[in-house]
């Protein structure tokens, strides 16, 4: 499913969080978006998920396929999410309803949203766990009986179940160690290229956005600052912020610091 | 200051302080003067319609009511007063045993409270009423134990918290003792949670009163009180359905007015919402933490510098 | 049952005997501090001192203080509450005949409160006006803060009749026949229940707005709305889901402070309950019933408490593995 986003601006209780942002999402495309914490990227994948605070306000367009669906009503944003768009959470130990098992978890978008006796929806949710590496004896689990990495699975399979066509990652990888992340970036990955959906990666980190993505977007202060190939960026990011990021990326995977990433991202702590 | 000031921004905070004054002022002006005495009985206007002679009328002994329930005014502030007093003590005391270090105490207090937290307050009031007869204490020691019993399960989380924060812990390693750690550190932390409960819970003493005078096992008969004015004109209310209003009407408003003071505070306590304070903080932190750092500073110099960063 | 969920189990019941011990202990060492002793108090204040002596020998009072103790405590271990001086009833059968107007009062009292709270609850948080919110908040805190003495009078006032506006209920008594005039004795109860109700019901309405709020943000609602849900369901399915353990334990304490409103509308409503014939045997100072009604209704509450705590975690899985609460 392709994404158009013109023009995008949000405010909290007045506050700008985000202004004047233009995303293209092709079909079957995996774009990135990346930004320090607090640059807005999360607002976005709320704001395309119709899942903005009460008190936020936003403005511009975002359409699917050419639909619009700012100033969509609840009840057709409803309808969306789960079916067309998911979302994977950064934090599925707080996102997975605690009072659920595992299955029950799963099976709540083929619930909403199709037509289907419970064995069928059994089924499907059984399928679905083993695409994400997981037994079925895990459906009968609750979320806070499953490691971290598990528990990511189990996001990932809520937010796949339905067969959305696009699918929003806010920071899927960030709670996790280091290894399980790059388990869960290759799975979220391979699900999403065999079902044929599009992506949206966010996160802060291109080292995780260099396995996952082809484009992206360098968002600072609610501002796009950059875009392009993921790989040109990484190897010549023009701005200074995404030079930062970068580094910051380096640092963290080959632990070998450039003068320059340091000098910069003091200069940050001062600011 | 601040506090007030903010609470004073909000309209429900404004009626709160307003109406709160009012009953403290008036309490006061209670001791010097009433329009009429209360003994002064006038058999021949029993049950009379307000005039400009009785400003709310007369009751059954044709005592003025406006009197009575002005002289109330102070007999329930005493109650509130100790009530809020008793509360505060026991409440600090159990916090005090559940977020202490000795595992056995705080365990088996934390689990003693939420037991003993079932027991309403009325049955305690009533094995106190047997011996001591209907009276101030009854009022003050029954909803004195129950609402510091609630104190400190509400307060327990953050009180927690600062009992294991690093400049507690820092403070202990230091030799500092426990009860100075519990004032210096433990007791500022839960405080914006304990007055909120407090002003709370202030308004449920004020009901407590009015039930349990009426009961029987309040303040004794002959000394005012609100639930006094209130129980006595019940009795009539077929006759005289209006004397009724007035004291349940004072009373309605006076917890609203304590409940809307809870309500503000917590919100003005609240330093994420609360913008004064955020900047009184940021004011206030220099030298509020020099003095929390003085009593570790020493052991801190004696050991030998860290070097910051590592890098291979 | 995991290990972690029968050691809070085994706790929480030592945690009760103890309990239970203690209050009879409170409650016989209140009994026996009286000014004089209970026998005079109890034989009246001008009876001849040979009445006062039979009576200390009737009630085994003169044998030391554990002894009396102990035999009380073996008697009620045997179910055996002890005999009212005054009606002669045994204290069992005299709490039985009162608890059959109390419970049921109680029962539509929480019925009443739960009917009220929880929808204007989740009303006071979802509704989309700010405006209306905040009408609906302090709604909540004016009705908190109505005495119960005073609701009661307004509602007969209004409801009840023979002497209200609209003469719906009767608002004294209850009937002679007890249960067995079902619709009568429903019709009695209806007043009581209302006001106890509705004063329960504004702060339950409180706490459910409070726990909803809380969720509102939380990232829980926004994996309901994420799979498809509105905001409106996810937080009344969801959303009250997750603050039902909270609100088990807000009903349960609501429940204990709920009494001093019962005993006051009992009084008020003329209702042979449990609150009114211990308020009675106080005053008559019929100490014998009086130890057994307080000790009675003490454990009564000990047991709620322990039922809501053990409910609380029921309700919330993750406590079953022995997370949270530090125990």
């Amino acid at each position: 499913m392709s994404v158009d986003i013109q023009g995008l601006s949000i405010a909290i209780g007045g506050v700008p969080i985000v202004s004047d942002v233009n995303l293209h999402i092709g079909d079957r495309s995996r774009v990135g978006l990346i930004g320090a914490s607090g640059s807005g990227k999360s607002m976005i994948a709320r704001a395309m998920m119709g899942l903005l605070p009460p008190t936020a306000t936003c403005s511009g367009s975002i359409r699917y396929e050419g639909e619009e669906i700012i100033g969509m009503g609840e009840r057709g944003l409803a309808d969306l999410r789960g079916r067309y768009v998911s979302m994977v959470f950064q934090n599925p130990g707080s996102a997975l309803n605690p009072v659920l098992t595992v299955m029950q978890q799963v099976m709540l978008p083929l619930t909403l949203h199709f037509e289907l006796s419970q064995a069928q929806r059994k089924a499907r949710a059984i399928a679905m766990l083993a695409k994400v590496g997981l037994d079925a004896s895990v459906g009968s689990r609750f979320p806070h009986q499953l490691s971290g990495g598990q528990q990511q699975r189990v996001g990932i399979a809520t937010a796949l179940v339905g067969a959305p066509k696009l699918i929003l990652a806010d920071e899927p990888t960030t709670a996790l160690d280091s290894i399980t992340q790059r388990q869960i970036v290759r799975l979220l990955v391979s699900l999403v290229d065999e079902a044929g959906a599009s992506m949206l990666f966010i996160t802060h980190d291109f080292s995780v956005l260099a396995h996952a993505t082809d484009d992206c977007y360098v968002l600072d202060a609610g501002r796009i600052i950059e875009s392009g190939s993921t790989r040109a960026l990484l190897d010549q990011p023009r701005t200074p912020q995404a030079r930062q990021l970068v580094h910051a990326a380096r640092e963290l995977t080959l632990h070998t610091a450039p003068d320059e990433a340091t000098a910069s991202s003091h200069k940050k702590e001062r600011r | 200051m601040t506090v007030l000031k903010s609470i004073w921004a909000h309209a429900q905070g404004r009626y709160a302080l307003i109406v709160l004054s009012a009953w403290v002022l008036i309490a006061f002006v209670s001791l010097l003067w009433t329009p009429h005495s209360l003994w002064a009985t006038d058999g021949y206007h029993v049950w009379a319609a307000p005039s400009a002679d009785h400003w709310l009328g007369t009751d059954g002994t044709g005592a003025d009511v406006f009197s009575w329930l002005m002289a109330g005014s102070r007999t329930n502030l005493l109650i509130v007063v100790l009530t809020i007093g008793v509360s505060a003590v026991i409440g600090l005391l159990l916090i005090a045993a559940m977020v202490s270090s000795a595992a056995m105490l705080s365990g088996v207090t934390v689990v003693a409270v939420d037991a003993l937290i079932s027991i309403p307050t009325v049955l305690i009031a009533l094995i106190l009423a047997v011996p001591m007869d209907a009276s101030i204490a009854v009022i003050v020691i029954a909803c004195g134990l129950g609402y510091g019993l609630n104190l400190a399960r509400v307060a327990r989380p953050q009180a927690l918290l600062a009992a294991r924060s690093d400049y507690a812990e820092a403070a202990r390693a230091a030799g500092v003792s426990p009860l100075r750690v519990l004032v210096s550190h433990i007791v500022p932390n839960a405080l914006p949670t304990m007055s909120v409960q407090l002003s709370l819970s202030a308004g449920t003493a004020v009901l407590a009163e009015s039930g349990l005078t009426y009961l029987g096992i309040g303040v004794p008969s002959g000394v005012p009180s609100w639930g006094h004015s209130l129980a006595t004109s019940v009795k009539f209310i077929n006759v005289y359905p209006l004397t009724v209003l007035w004291p349940g009407l004072i009373v309605t408003c006076v917890v609203v007015a304590l409940n809307l003071f809870g309500d503000a505070l917590r919100e003005a306590a609240d330093p994420v919402a609360n913008p004064l304070l955020r900047q009184a903080q940021v004011r206030q932190a220099q030298p509020m933490e020099a003095a929390v750092v003085q009593p570790q500073s020493e052991q801190v110099v004696s050991q030998p510098p860290q070097p910051k960063q590592v890098r291979p | 049952m995991s290990m972690a969920s029968m050691r809070f189990l085994l706790r929480r019941l030592a945690l009760f005997a103890v309990a239970l011990v203690v209050i009879s202990v409170l409650v016989f060492v209140a009994l026996r501090i009286l000014p004089g002793d209970v026998a005079s108090v109890m034989a009246g204040h001008d009876s001849p001192p040979e009445r006062v002596a039979a009576l200390r020998m009737q009630l085994g009072l003169d044998r030391p203080l554990t002894q009396q103790y102990v035999d009380w405590a073996v008697a009620l271990l045997h179910g055996n509450f002890g005999v009212s001086m005054l009606t002669g009833r045994t204290i069992s059968e005299q709490v039985g005949a009162r608890a059959l107007v109390t419970f049921p009062l109680i029962v539509m009292g929480l019925a009443v409160a739960l009917l009220i709270g929880i929808p204007l609850g989740c009303a006071s948080c979802l509704a989309k006006s700010e405006r209306v919110r905040g009408l609906f908040h302090l709604v909540a805190i004016i009705g908190g803060s109505i005495p119960a003495l005073w609701g009661g009078l307004l509602l007969i006032l209004l409801l009840g009749k023979g002497i209200g506006l609209v003469g719906l209920f009767p608002s004294q008594g209850f009937p002679q026949d007890g249960w067995a005039a079902f619709p009568q004795a429903v019709a009695s109860l209806a007043l009581p229940a209302l006001a106890v109700g509705i004063i329960v019901g504004a702060g339950l309405m409180r706490y459910t707005r409070a726990a909803l709020e809380e969720l509102m943000t939380s990232s829980a609602i926004d994996m309901a709305m994420s799979c498809g849900m509105t905001r409106t369901r996810a937080m009344l399915t969801v959303g009250l889901r997750l603050a039902m353990p909270q609100l088990v334990s807000v009903i349960g304490l609501t429940f204990a402070e709920m009494i001093t409103g019962v005993m006051v509308i009992e009084n008020l409503f003329d209702l042979p309950g449990l609150g009114e014939g211990l308020i009675t045997d106080v005053g008559n100072r019929d100490l014998i019933a009086v130890q057994g009604e307080l000790f009675m209704l003490a454990a009564f509450f000990l047991t709620i408490g322990l039922a809501v705590d053990l409910l609380h975690r029921a309700l919330d899985p993750r406590l079953n593995d022995g997370e949270g609460r530090g125990l």
